[in-house]
């Protein structure tokens, strides 16, 4: 076998080689290689996904029985055919990768493994924007980030240049992305060239030369104030070292080339950057001022819990005092021990002391815990009502982006997680952490050296540990991902029940292969651990110990080299000392999630609010008029541009467009679920940021494609609004939206107890709300798709009370179908947030080809939805 | 719990799992055996002649190593078992799930079932291993120091028996002390949280009505009286979290008191009484590793019950019978029907189909039209009467033979993730590519196929999401067409698709060449009009049935609908 040093001999006695077969050599750029494998077991391993790497290892130079490894980021692969590529960039001076990719050609063999899952996914809740910064030979890796991005988050790249020809390499595609080449002057260059801004709560990918590193990691945590948690930072090389180097030789190998002493970074602008050809680019504009900081999102969880920081700090102190009394009856015990052997007096008061630190001891801990959930009750409760008065004030938009499992995580789960954070997370870490480090201390102050010898175990239990880390790392993340589509394909299952029951056969018996492929792995993952468990479970059980503290402590005392009685504490509490240094993990794990609950919880706390604007306009119109309007839901990205457009008293407006012409978000705009970017809407004049949330829903209603209703009687629902309401005024209400006749066949008539789960169709619902909209009687009424629920049986009914609601008022419609507003006052045709035409139906027919595309697209029968048929397509 | 545990285990496995059981009591015993050897040991070294001790470290040692070797055959053993525990139960919760009655599955035996096939797998290979062998050997280990301190010094034996069942009494009772303190906790919690949910869901309309001002409103109740009970609740919650360790180390006291008092006496040497206090801490340390199995316990506990409640879940009944039919007469004898413990949806219901007949059913929502179609498909079972197709109870009819029978169209189809091809084939893998082409003419996907770049090989996604609504019913109605079963079921999308969709609902209704009896949910007068006969169901009752003219003429419930359609797609808002 070939020598790979100390740590690489590690890694092969406990990870796989394959072998991978060279199928193609692509010059990519003059110092850029791709080079194409096939390897048959290989791609089992790897879990695919952005930037995973592969370890090589290449024969030496000069000694070809040595091997060297390198990390090479997967660029292709296709799991069915064993097929992958990697991108190497051809270093000067060449180490033993350089020489052996350069003169690679197709039929050459190499040793491969797979090292471990990938460092990278996007989020849920995407950050602000990515910071990616690299050189060519981490392009490879920062591509498939790229490529990973949702495509409207802005994506910063900053890459050092090393070789004249780096540009050239070509580079992944995004929307939003600057790309800035940086030429490397020396290793603190790129760092100086990141451009001084407010970067809160970007994230930042860092993978260039080791040294440049060590620069980019100081100035994005000390003057960018990046955290820990939203910063990858990884050396992909060393500058000045023949590259492939085993790790061995890594460690000791001193840089050969000379190189610049560390400068003030002051590049001029002009040198640091040149762009990249065809990519967008910008000059990077090196500050020296430090730039503003807004609130980092990743430290939200502190800034939540800092009212508490004195109580933890107390709670910690007096569980420290709790824990130390716990232990105190081992060292009576010891105490107790040595009198009798001496034979001296004092039995008793040692009894009595023992009785005493008990008694104190309990005391204190139950103090201790009812304060604490005292505190914790006064704190949620302050919590919670933050977050109602929150829930309030936040844009309505903010409620429709959101799952109602969403929404629910946050209100209760989150709050309940805060619970265990604030009784008991501090007291579980302290005592973890505490216990083992008393006894510690103790022992070895009883006698060092058999002190020593319990880190035994405890060394064999870490080294196992850490072997079967290494062998499992694909496979924990492929457990994941088992989980994941076990449950994906038990939802399959339990939803296509009713399809499989009819037509069975191969649909059927999809399941039971699956479970049967799920079983096969979680034998081949679990059961190379049965054996190592076990060995870590004997090596750290108190028998083992006790066996290790008499095997070496009886010589030690029969030799006289150890008083008997010193032999005790370590009889006593020696013997659970590896189960208590285990335990300080666990008890920092319940710290971890309470922390991330709290983040969630203020950056929900931290979402801005709707507020009054700038400098609220006025102008001297009457009805709806929207003035310049501009919105985006993410910056750079506009869903409405410069739309002007004025509602007359007493007219029906219809918007029109495909989906995602903008047309939804316009009319919620009048609603104010979201508040404009630029320009303003306007209601009688006032500007609606003007006016408060009771003088905005006095003049403008909507009825919405899903209607809500709440908790109470169907009375309650319909005289929301207007609770001083009398019955006749209910009833009327009720009759003209033609929803009388099915609420007296409920069976309490108007006093039945609707809830979220109330028995009535898509339809009732819907009338229920447009009775409801009725008796509020706003003059200004927005409709988007209020009919497209409705089941076909009381479609016409919904109809009938849409026709008494619009009836004299100021209506802004979406239609579900256009045959529907062909009456309309005004037409409108959105297209990408634009207005392209307005005007009648029949004057839009004429000169609009926007609109008699989305005619005819819909014409020909009564009931089809134009929008759909044109838009919808296929998304294969 | 062992129990339930025994009760998965196939028979197959039963004597390895008693073998294991008995291994581990061995192991038990003799590490037991070692914890008294320590007596002998520890005395001599603080006896005269420490250099006695020699032979009882042998003996220590030679019982410790015997405890790693039978610990490591244990934990194989548990590992196999545990394993053949998860295919056993597996298989058995594949077969289950396609015989358990379908209105079983409510919103939260779904999940309980699918938390039981998705996630209960590691956790039965680990619960031999990680649960039954520690906690089988944290309860038995004390016993068995108690009984091995027995000969050599009864009253401390006696006393550390005395203390297992006090010990045992405090570790389950403050668990089930902090379980029923969480419990209520979580009950005052469950208020609080359905108000805050609803609170944020109802945004829209709280502010359109002018009634967003949370901290008056039911919300902020919920919230004041929850901070009421939490305050109470504080003295449950303490309990839990204290018993164990002060019954603990009360014992503890006690135990060490008597021996001094042995000691004192002479019963007990000094070096032996000290050698006693070495073996009493070694005799509490099983529980605090009984603490740590707490969580793990939990989760075993959640996994074994929702595996056994789907395997207890209720069953549709089948029978033997396997005729062969042509479009059959269907008749509907005095049915009655209800979801689950809900109220009737059909009571004493009576129908009739006439063999290769086509039925429109007709109805407001919620009549139970879908229900009538869902218990000719077998996939509900009548609460009381009968449904018999041509002489035979359904059912007296094998799951086979059923599923011959009928071919469906659901109103939301589920396509499988696959080609469109696949989909389709679904009905009848045996079909021709004639036949395929067939009936995707009938359905109007070969449109579809036409305009798609893969054509037959586009993939739907799973469910069909990468088809629009229409197309996936489309390629449902081919999937049915193709099935050759003499009776087709319709249940008709209650939205509006697209008239491609309209289009392929009437053909598969009238252009279909195979002789079958049809029935048809219908919402749109298209597909009405393609019945021989219309039946109008209200309240799980039949109002008017007959032709469609005649309905008309008779100017009742049928013919208001059918104006009313009429009147809808013509409606525009207007003032």
């Amino acid at each position: 076998m070939a020598r790979r040093g100390f740590n690489g001999a590690l890694m092969r006695a406990f990870t796989k080689d394959h072998v991978a077969t060279v199928r193609e050599v692509e010059y990519l750029a003059p110092h850029f290689v791709r080079l194409r494998f096939h390897s048959d077991t290989l791609l089992d391993d790897v879990v695919l996904a952005p930037a995973v790497w592969l370890r090589f290892w290449f024969p030496g130079v000069d000694d070809p029985t040595t091997e060297h490894q390198r990390a090479y980021t997967i660029t292709e692969a296709d799991p069915t055919s064993g097929d992958f590529a990697i991108d190497c960039v051809l270093h000067e001076p060449s180490g033993p990768a350089s020489v052996w990719v350069a003169a690679a050609e197709p039929g050459d063999q190499i040793s491969v493994m797979s090292l471990g899952p990938s460092k990278f996914t996007v989020p849920p809740e995407p950050p602000e924007g990515y910071l990616l910064i690299g050189d060519a030979a981490a392009l490879p890796g920062i591509c498939s980030v790229i490529n990973a991005l949702p495509s409207d988050v802005p994506v910063e790249v900053y890459l050092e240049q090393h070789h004249p020809c780096d540009p050239e390499i070509p580079f992944a595609d995004h929307p939003r992305m600057q790309v800035h080449w940086v030429p490397r002057l020396d290793d603190t260059s790129l760092a100086a060239a990141i451009e001084a801004r407010d970067w809160s709560n970007w994230y930042a990918w860092v993978t260039p030369e080791s040294a440049s590193l060590n620069h980019l990691r100081v100035r994005l945590r000390d003057e960018f104030g990046f955290p820990k948690s939203e910063m990858y930072p990884q050396a992909y090389w060393v500058e000045g070292r023949a590259m492939g180097t085993s790790r061995t030789e890594e460690v000791t190998t001193t840089t050969p080339q000379e190189k610049p002493a560390p400068t003030p970074p002051a590049p001029t602008p002009n040198t640091t950057t040149t762009a990249a050809p065809a990519q967008p680019q910008k000059q990077a504009q090196p500050q020296k001022q430090a730039p503003p900081q807004k609130r980092w999102k990743a430290n939200a969880g502190s800034r939540l819990l800092a009212p508490l920081k004195s109580t933890f700090i107390v709670a910690g102190v007096l569980q420290a005092l709790v824990t130390l009394l716990e232990l105190a009856p081992f060292v009576l015990l010891v105490e107790l021990a040595r009198r009798l052997l001496a034979g001296t007096g004092g039995l008793w008061s040692l009894g009595i002391t023992a009785v005493v630190l008990l008694g104190v001891g309990a005391v204190l801990a139950t103090a201790m815990m009812v304060w604490l959930h005292r505190v914790d009750a006064r704190f949620a409760r302050e919590t919670r009502q933050r977050l109602l008065g929150k829930l309030a004030r936040l844009p309505l938009g903010w409620f429709n982006d959101r799952s109602a499992g969403q929404i629910k995580k946050q209100v209760q789960d989150d709050t309940l997680e805060l619970h265990y954070l604030v009784t008991h997370a501090v007291p579980d870490a302290v005592a973890a952490a505490v216990a083992p480090i008393a006894v510690l201390v103790y022992l070895f102050a009883v006698d060092w050296r058999l002190g020593l010898a319990l880190f035994i175990p405890v060394l064999i239990y870490i080294v196992t540990m850490w072997v079967m880390a290494v062998q499992s790392a694909a496979q924990t993340v492929q457990a994941q991902r088992w989980a994941e589509w076990m449950a994906t394909e038990a939802s399959v299952h339990l939803e296509a029940q009713p399809v499989i029951r009819v037509f069975g056969g191969g649909a059927g018996s999809r399941l039971s292969r699956k479970l049967d492929d799920y079983t096969s792995f979680i034998n081949g993952w679990q059961r190379p651990f049965t054996g190592k468990k076990t060995l870590m479970d004997l090596a750290t059980r108190p028998a083992t110990f006790l066996l290790l503290i008499l095997g070496l402590g009886t010589p030690m005392v029969i030799s006289g080299s150890l008083a008997p009685v010193d032999l005790l504490p370590f009889l006593l509490l020696g013997t659970t000392f590896g189960s208590r240094l285990l335990g300080i993990g666990y008890g920092l794990a319940g710290l971890r999630d309470g922390m991330t609950a709290a983040r969630r919880i203020q950056t929900t706390l931290e979402e801005p609010e709707l507020s009054a604007g700038p400098v609220p306009t006025r102008s001297n119109t009457v009805g709806v008029e929207f003035d310049q309007v501009g919105f985006s839901y993410r910056p750079g990205v506009p869903v409405i541009d410069n739309v002007s457009l004025q509602l007359t008293p007493g007219t029906v407006t219809a918007l029109v467009g495909s989906s995602g012409s903008g047309k939804s978000t316009l009319a919620a705009l009048v609603a104010r679920f979201h508040d404009v970017d630029t320009g303003a809407i306007r209601i009688d004049g006032r500007d609606v940021r003007d006016m408060t949330a009771d003088e905005l829903y006095s003049a403008v209603g909507f009825v919405f494609q899903h209607s809500q209703l709440v908790a109470g009687t169907v009375r309650d629902n319909i005289a929301l609004a207007a609770p001083d309401a009398t019955d006749d005024q209910v009833e009327a209400a009720a009759r003209a939206a033609q929803i009388h006749d099915r609420i007296v066949q409920l069976p309490q008539g108007y006093t039945t107890m609707l809830g979220p789960d109330a028995a009535l169709s898509g339809g009732e619902k819907q009338r229920l709300s447009i009775a409801r909209t009725l008796l509020a009687d706003t003059p200004i009424l927005v409709l988007d798709e209020a009919t497209a629920l409705a089941d076909p049986e009381s479609e016409h009914l919904v109809q009938q009370a849409i026709s008494r609601l619009t009836a004299g008022r100021t209506v802004l419609v979406i239609a579900h179908r256009l045959h529907t507003i062909t009456h309309a006052e005004q037409i409108v045709v959105l297209d990408h947030g634009t207005v392209c035409d307005r005007g009648t139906h029949d004057e839009l027919l004429q000169c609009s080809q926007r609109y008699r595309q989305l005619w005819e697209a819909g014409s020909g029968t009564s009931t089809a939805d134009p929008l759909s048929v044109g838009t919808e397509g296929v998304a294969l | 719990m062992i129990r339930a545990v025994i009760a998965l285990l196939p028979a197959n496995q039963r004597p390895r799992m008693r073998l294991h059981l008995l291994l581990t009591v061995l192991s038990v015993i003799v590490r037991s055996i070692g914890t008294v050897l320590l007596i002998s040991l520890v005395a001599a070294l603080f006896g005269p002649d420490p250099a006695s001790a020699w032979p009882w470290l042998g003996a220590l040692a030679a019982a410790t190593a015997l405890g790693w070797v039978l610990d490591t055959v244990i934990s194989t053993m548990g590992f196999d078992i545990g394993f053949a525990l998860l295919t056993h139960t597996e298989s058995q919760i594949a077969d289950r799930i396609n015989e358990i009655r379908l209105d079983w599955f409510t919103a939260g035996n779904t999940a309980t079932t699918r938390h039981a096939i998705a996630a209960t797998g590691p956790e039965l290979v680990r619960l031999i291993g990680y649960l039954i062998t520690p906690l089988l050997t944290g309860v038995g280990l004390p016993i068995g120091i108690g009984l091995a301190l027995l000969p050599i010094s009864w009253p401390l034996g006696v006393a550390a028996l005395v203390g297992v069942p006090l010990l045992l009494g405090a570790f389950f009772g403050a668990a089930r002390l902090s379980r029923g303190a969480d419990r209520a906790t979580a009950a005052a919690n469950v208020d609080l949280t359905e108000r805050l949910v609803e609170f944020a869901r109802t945004q829209q309309v709280l502010r359109a009505s002018r009634r967003a001002d949370g901290e008056r409103g039911l919300a902020g109740a919920a919230l004041a009286r929850q901070h009421g009970a939490s305050l109470r609740l504080v003295a449950m919650q303490i309990p839990g979290q204290l018993v164990f360790s002060l019954v603990t180390q009360l014992v503890l006291v006690l135990l060490a008191g008597t021996t001094v008092v042995l000691g004192v006496t002479g019963t007990l040497s000094a070096p032996e009484a000290v050698a006693m206090i070495v073996v009493i801490a070694r005799y509490l340390e099983p529980y605090g590793a009984l603490a740590e199995l707490a969580g793990v316990i939990d989760s075993a506990r959640t996994a074994l019950r929702d595996l056994s409640a789907v395997l207890a879940a209720p069953t549709t009944p089948r029978g033997s019978e396997r005729p062969v039919m042509a479009a059959p007469t269907i008749r509907f004898e005095q049915v009655g029907f209800a979801y689950g413990e809900g109220p009737a949806v059909l009571d004493d219901f009576e129908l009739e189909l006439a063999a290769g007949s086509t039925t429109a059913i007709v109805g407001p929502s919620g009549s139970g039209k879908s229900t009538v179609l869902q218990l000719i498909a077998g996939l509900h079972a009548p609460t009381h009467g009968q449904i018999v197709v041509d002489g035979h109870r359904l059912d007296a009819l094998t799951e086979e033979s059923l599923r011959d029978l009928v071919s469906v169209v659901f109103q939301e189809p589920y396509l499988f993730d696959g080609s469109i091809a696949d989909n389709v084939r679904t009905g009848s893998p045996e079909a021709t590519d004639e036949d395929i082409a067939r009936v995707a003419a009938l359905a109007r996907v070969d449109e579809l196929i036409d305009r798609l770049p893969d054509g037959w090989h586009s993939r739907v996604g799973e469910g069909g999401v990468a088809l629009s609504g229409g197309e996936r019913q489309r390629v449902s109605i081919a999937r049915a067409l193709l099935k050759p079963a003499p009776v087709l079921l319709v249940d008709e999308a209650t939205s509006a698709l697209d008239t491609e969709n309209e289009t392929a609902v009437a053909r598969a209704l009238s252009d279909d060449p195979v002789r079958r009896t049809r029935v048809i949910v219908a919402h749109r007068l298209s597909s009405i009009s393609a019945a021989d006969r219309v039946v109008f169901i209200d309240q799980g009752r039949i109002v008017e049935d007959g032709t469609i003219p005649d309905l008309l003429a008779a100017d009742g419930r049928f013919a208001s609908y059918w104006k009313q359609q009429q009147a809808a797609s013509e409606w525009q808002i207007t003032h």
